[in-house]
């Protein structure tokens, strides 16, 4: 199985992700995660789905036929090198009076996660990074009694000299930057 | 984009009109910006049927009556299928107008049948008010979910402002790159609301996200004629593709230029004439002997607007190993779909044939093309004659279709239901001219023929149009019978009756060893049937009135309907069994 990371550029409208998302269903491709965002373009989403695969002739056609939908404006596949990615995870961690202390300084330095809320007899803790430091991490702080764990869908960017909204059909676009 | 119609603000027509009848200048409401779009898209036929959810955009019909043909069907499908009809003898897109929630479901059907046949269809369909919306109000159904997957695009307006932009587009997504249908699902309260802008149609001409290349790269068609001009034994394989391209003529050039033989898809047939020396008949899994054995022959296939339907290729894996293959299609995710395209061109049949032709050599494959001639032979022996030289027991299919062929001239065009009949039909009928095989291909729907045959002949009304139809399939939409009496077309129609569901009763025979499971009709009398819409019929049980009861059908002013019971169990071969590679091909 080889991990693939799919981005497709899209016109911001309704029922979008509905169509794309059918297109997995109906090749029986289960999505790994998915996040959508608007880009540095007015308008134009950003989807980034992962998917295991063992065919990469098989992810070409998957991506041909989301080529075909009319709102999409381009789609990329790219495996593991040739991105630089992350998810976010955040651990709510159960902290009540008398409980083992959280060791601050190894979740810091050592996993680079943070503890970005203080509740009253619990924390929340951000660690960013890729599935593997994120369940390293899990690893560690399993100790801790975890009250909630949850993961985003990840975010990528390709190692190309160019932004990929360069690659876009060319039109009058607004940018935010 | 250049506008071509602009509409100053104007006052709104009776039905809405009291409450603001004095403010002036007012603006036109949904309804009527509907009447406007369709008529800037030159739109002159709706087939439809009213519903309260579309109500406003009837009522708007009426001011509209001399300019815009509605035809009222007897059920939404009917409007589907007829619309395909008129779409595939015309070209342009056929324009369905039904109510919310059932209205819109009975639609489906028709709407996937053309998505996978490639047929332009604008389908509008009503929808309960934006305040509704969501709320399992009467007559609601999540048509939006429904077709998504059945749509090459599909938009809910909710806004009546929004009216003229989206379907400029619907028109332009629908008959540009691969055709297909697009469905417009309109609240009630934006056919009703008033614009809030003065109505200013632009016809679409591009989209950012969506641009179909129908000019080919020079590389690609470098390398295809590279490809064509080495080979030895090639092949042209002709899909649906060339005849909505409108290249029949190009087509045939390439061929006779090159001398390459010819054959086609199901629905590639009528492409070119079938005595035409270069054609060598059809291809797939009720296709003739010859193409389908020769496809493992050949080193080169060009195969052009067809997309290697399984029914064609049987089993893929085994599919054309030995070839090299140039695929010219217009749809990008065609290509190495199925089967992998050493030399791929993107673009629109005509314009790919016209660029190839200068580029390709003459040439002569005679001694590769009398290879074909030694299969014909062994289909005519063992199949063809034999079918048509019966002298004993009932009528068969073949007799029909050959007699009505000659009758015709190969001239009409021919409209065909799904089963034994369809694949009868298209092996004995003599195509002389493009465009004249009208059939559901990829999806196989039951009961598209009757209304199907009904929008051809509106779409081509100086044609005369033959629908072949099952006795099964014709209880599938024969209350279209009711259509065709009430707007006049002469439509002729053959029901060739064995009394059985016929292809599903033939794979019982020959794979599920006779168990012949629920396949038996016990039919009404069809003639009655007719006789009870208004439309003449009689029933051909002997050979030898068949050829007086083609004339009768043929000659009658309107409408007809002619039933002819035909031999209950006989079979259609050649046949490549589901699974099979195409060399496998049974005679029997
Ligand atoms: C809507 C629909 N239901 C079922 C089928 C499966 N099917 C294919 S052919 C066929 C039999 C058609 O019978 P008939 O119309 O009598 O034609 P014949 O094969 O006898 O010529 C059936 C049931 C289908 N294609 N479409």
């Amino acid at each position: 199985m080889t991990t693939y990371t799919i981005c497709i550029f899209t016109e911001n409208t309704i029922g979008l992700l509905n169509r794309i998302t059918i297109i997995f269903t109906r090749r029986r491709i289960n999505i790994e995660s998915l996040t959508v965002s608007e880009t540095e373009r007015k308008g134009v989403s950003r989807f980034t789905i992962v998917i295991k695969h063992e065919s990469r002739e098989e992810v070409e056609k998957l991506v041909r036929q989301i080529r075909k939908i009319v709102e999409v404006m381009a789609v990329f596949g790219y495996l593991n090198d040739e991105i630089v990615y992350n998810e976010i995870a955040l651990f709510k961690i159960s902290t009540p009076l008398g409980s083992k202390s959280l060791d601050v300084e190894t979740i810091n330095k050592e996993y680079k996660a943070w503890v970005v809320y203080w509740g009253l007899d619990y924390v929340v803790i951000e660690k960013t990074g890729n599935d593997t430091e994120i369940f390293e991490f899990f690893a560690y702080i399993k100790q801790y009694d975890i009250l909630e764990f949850v993961r985003s869908g990840r975010v990528a960017v390709g190692k190309t000299e160019k932004g990929l909204v360069e690659y876009l059909p060319e039109s009058e676009w607004a940018y935010y930057l | 984009m250049e506008a071509i119609a602009s509409i100053k603000p104007e006052t709104v027509p009776a039905a809405s009109v009291a409450a603001i009848d004095t403010v002036a200048p007012t603006y036109i409401n949904g309804s009527h910006a509907l009447m406007k779009a369709l008529l800037a898209e030159g739109v002159d036929t709706i087939f439809g049927y009213p519903g309260g959810a579309i109500m406003p955009v009837y009522d708007a019909l009426y001011d509209y009556q001399d300019q815009i043909n509605h035809i009222l069907v007897r059920h939404e499908q009917g409007a589907g299928h007829a619309a395909q009809g008129y779409a595939r003898v015309t070209g342009r897109a056929g324009v369905c107008l039904v109510t919310s929630g059932p209205g819109a479901t009975n639609l489906v059907t028709a709407i996937a049948d053309a998505l996978i046949d490639s047929t332009p269809l604008v389908c509008l369909v009503g929808q309960v008010g934006k305040k509704l919306l969501g709320t399992d109000a009467f007559q609601e159904a999540d048509v939006m979910g429904v077709t998504m997957p059945i749509t090459k695009w599909n938009y809910q307006i909710t806004d009546a402002d929004e009216v003229p932009e989206i379907l400029a587009k619907a028109f332009y997504i629908a008959q540009s790159g691969r055709p297909g249908p697009v469905l417009i699902d309109m609240t009630k309260s934006a056919q009703l609301e008033l614009m809030t802008k003065p109505y200013v149609y632009e016809r679409c001409q591009s989209l950012v996200s969506y641009r179909p290349r129908r000019i080919p790269k020079q590389e690609q068609v470098e390398a295809a004629a590279a490809l064509i001009n080495s080979a030895k034994r090639p092949y042209i394989l002709v899909g649906h593709g060339v005849q909505i391209a409108k290249a029949e003529d190009e087509l045939r050039e390439l061929a006779e230029k090159t001398g390459i033989p010819v054959a086609t898809t199901l629905l590639g047939q009528s492409t070119i004439p079938t005595n035409h020396p270069l054609y060598v008949g059809w291809l797939g899994m009720h296709g003739n002997y010859g193409p389908n054995v020769m496809t493992d022959q050949a080193d080169v296939i060009i195969a052009i607007g067809m997309r290697f339907d399984d029914r064609v290729t049987g089993d893929a894996s085994k599919y054309i190993k030995q070839a090299k293959v140039v695929h010219i299609e217009i749809d990008p995710s065609e290509i190495d779909k199925i089967i992998r395209a050493d030399a791929p061109v993107v673009g629109d049949a005509k314009e790919v044939i016209k660029a190839l032709l200068p580029l390709v050599k003459p040439n002569d494959h005679t001694v590769w093309r009398n290879e074909f001639r030694k299969y014909d032979a062994i289909e005519n022996e063992t199949i063809t004659v034999p079918e048509l030289t019966n002298t004993g027991g009932k009528i068969r299919m073949a007799e029909v279709i050959d007699m009505l062929s000659k009758k015709t001239k190969g001239e009409a065009i021919l409209v065909t239901d799904v089963g034994q009949h369809q694949m009868m039909a298209s092996r004995y009928y003599q195509f002389r001219r493009p465009n004249s095989l009208v059939t559901s291909g990829g999806m196989g729907t039951m009961g598209f023929a009757l209304p199907a045959a009904f929008g051809a002949q509106v779409g081509a009304p100086d044609r005369q149009v033959v629908a072949v139809i099952g006795d099964g399939c014709f209880q599938m939409t024969l209350q279209e019978l009711g259509t065709i009496v009430q707007n006049k077309q002469p439509v002729k129609a053959i029901i060739l009756n064995n009394n059985f569901l016929g292809m599903v009763r033939q794979w019982q025979q020959l794979f599920h060893e006779r168990r012949y499971s629920f396949v038996e009709l016990q039919n009404p009398d069809f003639i009655t049937i007719a006789r009870g819409f208004g439309m003449d019929g009689q029933t051909c049980d002997e050979r030898s009135n068949l050829s007086d009861a083609l004339d009768t059908l043929l000659a009658h002013d309107g409408p007809f309907l002619l039933e002819v019971i035909v031999e209950k169990e006989e079979n259609v071969f050649p046949m490549v069994p589901a699974g099979a590679s195409v060399s496998q091909i049974r005679l029997k």
